[in-house]
């Protein structure tokens, strides 16, 4: 650290240009970290950070004479602020713990205390964790190992403040870089009266982002319109969009201020907007140039409406008229739950919390009590390391599931691995690495030639079944002959 | 009276290294003391035992520092006259934790490790019943 801090005093002058001064800085720099994942004694504190910028120890309690290198301070980072948090007060830790140290392939992590050092699972007494693996302490504390700047760019006052670790005012948990650099593009989003595009798959999030962006926006007092375009039906779409008079199209039906109506004042979330047929992309486009110029259905003078469109695809962007596409300034890519892992412990703690505030069984079975209070889960570390390191293509809804299937099959008062969550685990990750070897242009010829059946594709590409093909479709946005997609997802 | 802490760390150590010392050291002090265990009724059994080791580990980890000491055991003391816990029971519990931590340390527990925790038992109870 000392020879750093001549740097720092340099790094402090306002000379030269602001982009060689971030550079002389060093504000790209990234070194591994580790993020405490899981801990016996003290879960309030999972989320916590420490870089490892040169050799450190870790272990219970503060600075000591033994201790052969610095001590690991963690610190709840977030963008600006990084105080630094008192000591590990975990019994399961001896005083000093583990030796880590940087080296070229990663941190070399050496077990000095009582307790089992594993990496991703296995016992060692000295081993190289990498970016994405998992440190263990046997039933004391989990660690993932995760790439960090030392000091999170960007603001959070834009965000409405909340606790660490808890979800943010509309919902999405995550304290990782991903999850902040998100926060700050929703911001950025909601700061101007520019259309926005979502892009992500289903299950990262989009409807939440919607809701972030609305929020935001100086239109917050207004409504959020939030519709799925994949479930308008075709014939009405029009009527649904832009509105009608009584009786038009059809006798009968009641005058409505379409959901471009119903948004004025505020944010019209249209999620799935590939799937509006091509005719309809067009005319929103008028909408979306002239102040929201509209016509409703069976009326001759055009209306006006004051909206803001949040658009989502799952689908690559190609998948939208050109013309549509231009008209959306801001495009956020939603980050998926693969490129911010670290998150997944402190989303399945605030899941389980969920869960347990809607079930007195879930709540009763399965949680400790603090001074007559629902405190923190019984969680088996093994777990949140297997969690750690699934590949997930469903998200956050593909934990949710998984953790209410370790709930449904539990045998004891605690939630862990049971042989169903084992098999799911297994069954997923295999379809995920047996996939990752399918390319879109594969893909994409296989439809050609056998589209109407899925069955027979999945056959041709060498996958598991038509459910593990149908699932792959959908990752990129493209999907097989109807008939037989029925019972996917 | 010093206490000599890095006796008292290793037996501790070695004791929560093994699966389930705290637990056992309430089972060992309700089995004795049977009148005891309603008054457990605000944190579940697991909670209850983590913050006890916690604060075990706490105390000992300042043992060469009595300001830190005092102050570690200071807010525990305070609670525990509101929870209605009587001089004699530091006894009770005192017996508990010899017994557990002896049964858990085996063949490495020694006189000296015996001496080491009741002295600092006795200095800890000192320092929770003093007003
Ligand atoms: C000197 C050794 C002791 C230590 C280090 C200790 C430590 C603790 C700690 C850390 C807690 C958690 C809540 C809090 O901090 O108030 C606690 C709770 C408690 N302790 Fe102790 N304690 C000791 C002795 C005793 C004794 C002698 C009794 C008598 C039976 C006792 C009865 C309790 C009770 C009733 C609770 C609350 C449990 C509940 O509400 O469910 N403790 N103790």
């Amino acid at each position: 650290m000392t020879n750093e801090s001549n740097e720092s005093n340099a790094d402090d002058s306002e000379l030269g240009l602001p982009w060689d001064r971030a550079a002389r800085r060093g504000d790209s720099r990234r070194d591994l970290a580790l993020v405490l994942a899981w801990s016996l004694d003290e879960p309030d504190r999972i989320g916590e950070v420490a870089v490892c910028r040169g050799a450190l120890c870790l272990g219970r309690g503060g600075p000591s004479g033994d201790d052969p290198s610095p001590r690991a301070v963690f610190v709840r980072a977030r963008p600006g602020e990084s105080a630094p948090r008192p000591p590990f007060t975990n019994s399961r830790l001896s005083r000093v713990h583990l030796a880590v140290e940087p080296v070229r392939e990663g941190l070399r992590v050496r077990q000095l205390g009582r307790a089992q050092l594993r990496i991703n699972g296995r016992a060692l007494a000295e081993g190289v964790a990498q970016e994405g693996d998992v440190v263990e302490v046997h039933n004391a504390a989990t660690f993932f190992v995760a790439m960090r700047t030392p000091e999170m760019s960007g603001a959070t006052s834009m965000t409405p403040a909340f606790p660490f670790a808890s979800p943010d005012a509309f919902g999405l948990v995550g304290e990782s870089e991903a999850a902040w650099k998100m926060r700050a593009a929703y911001a950025f989003a909601a700061s101007t009266e520019r259309h926005v595009l979502l892009l992500g798959d289903s299950g990262a999030g989009k409807e939440l982002a919607a809701r972030s962006i609305h929020g935001l926006s100086a239109r917050r007092p207004g409504p959020l319109i939030a519709r799925n375009a994949a479930t308008l039906p075709e014939s009405l779409i029009d009527a649904e969009l832009f509105g009608n008079t009584k009786n038009y199209p059809n006798v009968g039906m009641p005058e409505r201020p379409g959901l471009i109506g119903e948004a004025h004042g505020g944010t019209l979330f249209l999620d799935e907007i590939a799937e509006l047929p091509e005719r309809c992309q067009v005319h929103l486009l008028r909408a979306l140039d002239d102040d929201g110029e509209h016509q409703r259905l069976g009326e001759s003078r055009p209306r006006k409406s004051s909206f803001k469109l949040v658009a989502a695809t799952n689908r690559p962007v190609d998948a939208l008229k050109h013309d549509l596409l231009a008209r959306f300034v801001h495009r956020v890519n939603l980050v998926g739950l693969m490129e911010r892992r670290e998150d997944i412990p402190l989303i399945a703690g605030h899941l389980l919390q969920t869960m347990a505030r809607g079930s007195r069984f879930v709540a009763e079975r399965f949680f400790e009590r603090r001074a007559g209070a629902l405190a923190e889960p019984r969680l088996e570390p093994t777990l949140i390391s297997r969690l750690l390191r699934h590949p997930f293509t469903h998200h956050v809804r593909e934990l949710e599931r998984l953790l209410w299937l370790a709930i449904e099959t539990a045998e004891h008062d605690y939630i862990g691995m049971t042989p169903a969550v084992e098999a799911e685990l297994r069954d997923s990750a295999e379809s995920a690495s047996e996939t990752a070897e399918v390319t879109r242009e594969d893909l994409v010829r296989a439809l050609a030639d056998h589209g109407r059946s899925p069955t027979k594709m999945a056959k041709l590409l060498g996958l598991k079944n038509r459910y593990v093909l149908i699932r792959l479709l959908k990752k990129h946005g493209l999907s097989a002959g109807p008939e037989e997609t029925g019972g996917a997802s | 009276m010093s206490l000599d802490e890095r006796l008292l760390r290793e037996t501790l150590e070695l004791a929560l290294a093994g699966e389930g010392f705290p637990a056992r050291f309430y089972e060992v002090l309700f089995s004795a003391h049977p009148e005891v265990r309603p008054m457990f009724h605000r944190n579940s059994a697991g909670a209850q035992q983590k913050m006890f080791a916690q604060k075990l580990c706490a105390i000992v980890d300042s043992a060469h520092e009595p300001e830190r000491m005092a102050a570690e055991i200071r807010a525990t003391a305070a609670s525990h006259r509101v929870y209605g816990v009587r001089d004699e029971m530091y006894d009770w519990v005192g017996e508990a934790l010899i017994v557990t931590l002896r049964e858990a340390c085996g063949s490495q527990w020694t006189p000296e490790a015996e001496k080491a925790w009741r002295d600092a038992y006795g200095l800890i109870v000192a320092a929770m019943t003093t007003p």
